[in-house]
């Protein structure tokens, strides 16, 4: 009962973390890869309030979420100068670069990481405990990015990725509205980070690195990018499906990579066979690809089409 | 500390040791301007190649020249299949950035767990001893292992610039690059271009594998979690297009944080590759503008 | 070794042979959690036939008295993350009192889960100096880096006649740790340290690093490396025609380490902390099974003879229960560490659980001569 408790919390982090991370990705049309890093400086920030400045943890965690909102801004920053691919690598090259700092430093624990962090959930119960938290900040997330995309804020969002020069061209301006959704993204990256700093009570910087960012990415791509209820979806698949592996009962030797190989093929077929993932509708909405900004048929090669092209890339 | 020969010392091994991540970088680099991907598949690429060497050369019982085709061989058709199966699918959908982010990441992950799989995870080498015989050169310390090294990649580099600026398919792969539509429009199969591109980088990706190998000892998780890294900073430096470029930041970089050591405490050096990365990325987004030198009126560093 | 092999060889390792029937009694489970897949693994593996070896031995012998005892093996790849899952499975689904495991930022991530489980768990191995506070259920076996990096300071300056110490460490916390813990006492033994420099385990070229070292003049360099970068930066101080004596802790001690050095080992000096074949006929026999099994020596040979001295010590804790009328729960076997506090072990002799939750151990010294690892003393003698 209280391992799949514990995995029921995993679950639910990840669903929190999905759904931010949907928020940039799906939604805003940002391809950023960072955000685990905004999990783990929650998380470090949040243990560190509490063991070094006694905060009370409600709060730390509050704190640490707010942190995370604010150490956003020179990523979104950044998107402004740089896109599409480049963004992609800029973000990574952010995420890593704060790990490397979070690595060396003797007050995080280093390398070694930071054990006996505090908790707020004791007794027999702690786990119901922590599993009822977490399915309140679940049910929060969603209400919140629910709010959101049906706003008025939400559709501006939603032109910005689909049309960048629209949107200023009506007066909106694209500058604060990526600022504000990375830094709410980034704050519940934080908040999630905070809870499970004080569920689980150790933390290292390899937990937050590049296999933290893929797993994340592919829950967001099989359970269906910008869908309210898609990352939640791909975020219980892909926590329960390793751990059901484990029963398998498959011989040491070759159960690791085993496990890691089949969460590879899995978002491989994702990808190719149902790239709107599984909460996305059949005619494509919702995919990483319907507002890629490349229009279907581009990649005909019919002369009349291709001239036509060519036409428009030495007219731009 | 900044005695002559030490800093001799530090360039000369900092150059040959720089040799393996040259060729990645190139291969990278080649694979952006061509295929427009940045391919980070490369890392999968690069185990695929070192577990076939190690086939050839601890199961098979071959000599590491002897081992070779099986490796270039077996990561030609991993390159040729990431092409055909993943990349022309992708693009012909209209696929984003992220897509093929996501995709060349999870192979991979895969070929990395394939490799685990097949070849175990423990750290193994292509040959027995890793330390080579040493001379002394004035008062430098060179080894068989910085020759080897910095041959093959001056040769391997001299047969790419031939290849692409003397042969004509070579010509095709730049047009390519430069407008694939009017290339096909001329009768250059895209396809094939591509194909082709991953076919050398493919090479690139082996040899410096290879002496890798020949060097460390090395794990499959290797090539994603260190290597492909440094390739990616080569190539940002570099600015897309630049293939040859790609390579001498490379170089410049290794040797840059051998000579950094001096200046700094050790365990910080990686920072300066993701510092780096960043000013480029954010600075000069289109690579580091380089004098342009003209030799007998071709452009050097171009293409 | 290669995986049918292994899998081979696992699977006729639990093959029991015929014994006495056993008196009625469940067979009496713990866990043990290692890295057997990932790039530690080559150890990890070892570690764990070593406790296959052990229960066997123990249960041919009547078990504990006349109950089997019975490995449940997982793999946490190294990875913290895993060890939290692992540790939960052995709590919640396997019910086990016990588990034990090395690697320490694993064994720091699994403790707390053992404290709210009240579950026994051993580190094994594992020589951050912070495994002695982990809470109330972490002990370790295996001494900590104070007890081995204490005595090879001072063997390095009185018995080795180093003056001039380099030392150059891994920036994690097997490195850390053990390098300060090393360079104090080479300090307090009368002996300068030249230069001390963390790196980081990942690189691949140290010249920078070792140029600095050699331009710091020291007659013995110590590398506290983690895994194989033990053996890259080892290979490059030789590479760079520095012929100067290498030293380093129990980690490098591994033939297959050795062999990708060739020549450039010979003469590497390692700290040890369990006895060798020549004091202990025990780990003679322990060799010669390892030969005749696997063709070699056990990777990490010290580290494989206290995980086969683990399941000695579980089963005089059970023992003692049996005699006190107490069930086996993981409070209770606590109580019998507690109470017993010295457990004899066949391949690593006494074991002391102190009062702060460290063991001591004597500290022996090995090098490296004609490619292979020799013994060569032990400290204090």
């Amino acid at each position: 009962m209280e391992y799949l408790l514990t995995l029921a919390i995993l679950a639910a982090l990840s669903a929190v973390l999905a759904i931010g991370l949907n928020l940039v990705l799906g939604y805003g049309g940002l391809l950023s890869v960072a955000h685990p890093i905004f999990y783990g400086l929650g998380a470090y920030a949040s243990a560190l309030l509490t063991m070094q400045a006694n905060v009370p943890i409600p709060l730390a965690i509050v704190l640490a979420a707010l942190g995370c909102a604010a150490a956003s801004v020179p990523l979104a920053l950044c998107s402004l100068r740089v896109s599409g691919d480049y963004f992609v690598i800029v973000s990574l090259g952010f995420q890593l670069a704060v790990l490397q700092i979070i690595n060396n430093l003797e007050i995080t624990g280093a390398s070694g990481g930071l054990s006996r962090i505090p908790t707020f959930a004791h007794g027999s119960d702690r786990n119901l405990i922590c599993l009822g938290v977490l399915l309140v900040a679940v049910a929060a997330t969603l209400v919140l990015v629910r709010t959101l995309v049906q706003s008025p804020f939400g559709r501006a969002l939603t032109a910005m990725r689909n049309d960048e020069e629209a949107l200023s061209a009506l007066g909106r301006d694209p500058v604060r509205m990526k600022i504000s959704i990375f830094a709410l993204s980034a704050g519940i990256a934080g908040f999630a980070g905070g809870l499970y700093a004080h569920i689980f009570q150790f933390l290292t910087p390899s937990q937050f690195g590049i296999e933290t960012s893929t797993a994340l990415l592919t829950m967001v791509v099989v359970g269906g990018t910008a869908t309210i209820w898609g990352p939640l979806v791909g975020a219980l698949l892909m926590t329960c499906v390793p751990q059901a592996i484990q029963f398998l009962d498959l011989p040491q030797a070759i159960g690791g990579p085993i496990q890691g190989m089949i969460f590879s093929v899995l978002v491989l077929i994702f990808l190719f066979l149902r790239p709107q993932g599984l909460m996305g509708g059949s005619r494509g909405g919702g995919g990483l690809d319907a507002w890629s900004g490349r229009r279907p048929g581009r990649s005909s090669r019919r002369p009349d089409v291709i001239v036509e092209r060519l036409a428009e890339e030495v007219g731009s | 500390m900044l005695d002559p020969s030490i800093l001799l010392q530090l360039a000369w091994t900092g150059f040959a040791n720089a040799s393996f991540t040259c060729l990645f970088a190139v291969a990278l680099s080649l694979v952006l301007k061509v295929n427009r991907i940045w391919n980070f598949a490369q890392a999968g690429m690069m185990v695929c190649a070192y577990g076939f060497m190690y086939a050839g050369t601890r199961w098979l019982g071959l000599d590491v020249l002897a081992a070779l085709p099986i490796g270039l061989v077996s990561t030609a058709a991993l390159g040729l299949a990431l092409e055909r199966f993943g990349f022309r699918p992708l693009r012909r959908r209209g696929s984003s950035s992220l897509t093929f982010f996501i995709f060349t990441l999870v192979v991979s992950q895969l070929c990395t767990y394939l490799a685990e799989l097949i070849i175990g995870t423990e750290s193994t080498t292509l040959i027995d001893n890793v330390v080579t015989p040493v001379r002394l050169i004035g008062d430098v310390a060179v080894s068989d292992w910085d020759i080897w090294a910095t041959s093959t990649m001056l040769v391997l580099l001299l047969a790419l610039a031939v290849f692409l600026k003397l042969t004509r398919w070579g010509q095709r792969l730049i047009a390519v690059a430069d407008s694939p539509d009017l290339a096909e429009l001329y009768g250059t199969s895209r396809d094939t271009a591509y194909g082709i591109t991953m076919v050398l980088a493919a090479i690139l990706t082996t040899a410096g594998m290879v002496l890798l190998g020949t060097k460390a000892p090395t794990v499959p998780s290797s090539p994603l979690q260190e290597f492909l890294l440094l390739a990616l900073l080569a190539t940002i430096l570099a600015g897309v297009g630049n293939v040859f470029a790609a390579g001498l930041a490379a170089l410049l970089v290794g040797i840059g944080q051998g000579f950094a050591v001096l200046f700094m405490p050790a365990q910080w050096t990686p920072m300066l590759v993701y510092a780096l990365m960043a000013v480029a990325i954010v600075v000069f987004p289109r690579g580091v503008k380089l004098p342009r030198i003209r030799w007998r009126g071709v452009v050097l560093g171009a293409g | 070794m290669r995986l049918s092999r292994f899998l081979l060889l696992a699977a006729a390792s639990v093959l029991l042979p015929p014994v006495a029937a056993f008196a009625d009694c469940a067979p009496i489970k713990f866990g043990v959690t290692d890295p057997l897949t990932g790039p530690f693994a080559n150890f990890g593996k070892d570690q764990l036939q070593a406790s296959i070896w052990a229960v066997n031995d123990i249960n041919a012998a009547g078990g504990v008295d006349g109950c089997k005892l019975e490995i449940i093996a997982e793999d946490h790849q190294g990875k913290p993350e895993t060890g939290i899952a692992v540790a939960n499975r052995f709590i919640d689904v396997d019910h086990i009192p016990l588990f034990y495991g090395g690697f320490s930022a694993v064994v720091k991530a699994m403790a707390p889960v053992a404290e709210r489980g009240k579950t026994l768990m051993f580190s094994v191995g594992a020589n951050a100096p912070s495994i002695a506070k982990l809470g109330d259920y972490t002990y370790t076996s295996y001494p900590l880096a104070e007890v081995d990096m204490t005595a090879f300071g001072k063997y390095v300056h009185d018995d080795m006649h180093k003056q001039r110490m380099a030392v150059l460490y891994a920036n994690n916390e097997t490195g850390i740790p053990g390098s300060r813990v090393l360079i104090e006492n080479f300090k307090k033994a009368g002996g300068q340290v030249v230069m001390d420099e963390a790196y980081d385990p990942a690189q691949s070229d140290f010249t920078g690093l070792i140029l600095k070292v050699r331009a710091a003049n020291p007659d013995v360099i110590h590398v506290h490396g983690v895994n194989t970068d033990i053996v890259t930066v080892m290979s490059q101080v030789r590479q760079l025609g520095i012929q100067t004596q290498l030293t380093s802790y129990q980690g490098a001690f591994s033939d297959a380490y050795a062999k990708q050095l060739g020549a450039a080992a010979e003469g590497m000096t390692v700290t040890s902390l369990a006895p060798s074949a020549d004091q202990n006929p025990n780990v003679k026999a322990f060799l010669e099974r390892w030969q005749k099994e696997f063709g070699r020596t056990a990777n990490g040979l010290p580290y494989t003879q206290y995980f086969y001295d683990v399941p000695y010590i579980i089963r005089d804790m059970v023992h003692y229960l049996h005699e006190k009328n107490l069930p086996v729960t993981g409070e209770n076997l606590r109580t019998a560490l507690l109470a017993v506090k010295t457990f004899q072990g066949p391949m690593t002799g006494p074991t002391t659980f102190n009062d702060d939750h460290t063991v001591n151990k004597p500290v022996y010294v090995w090098h490296v001569k004609d490619g292979r690892f020799q013994y060569v003393t032990k400290i204090g003698e």
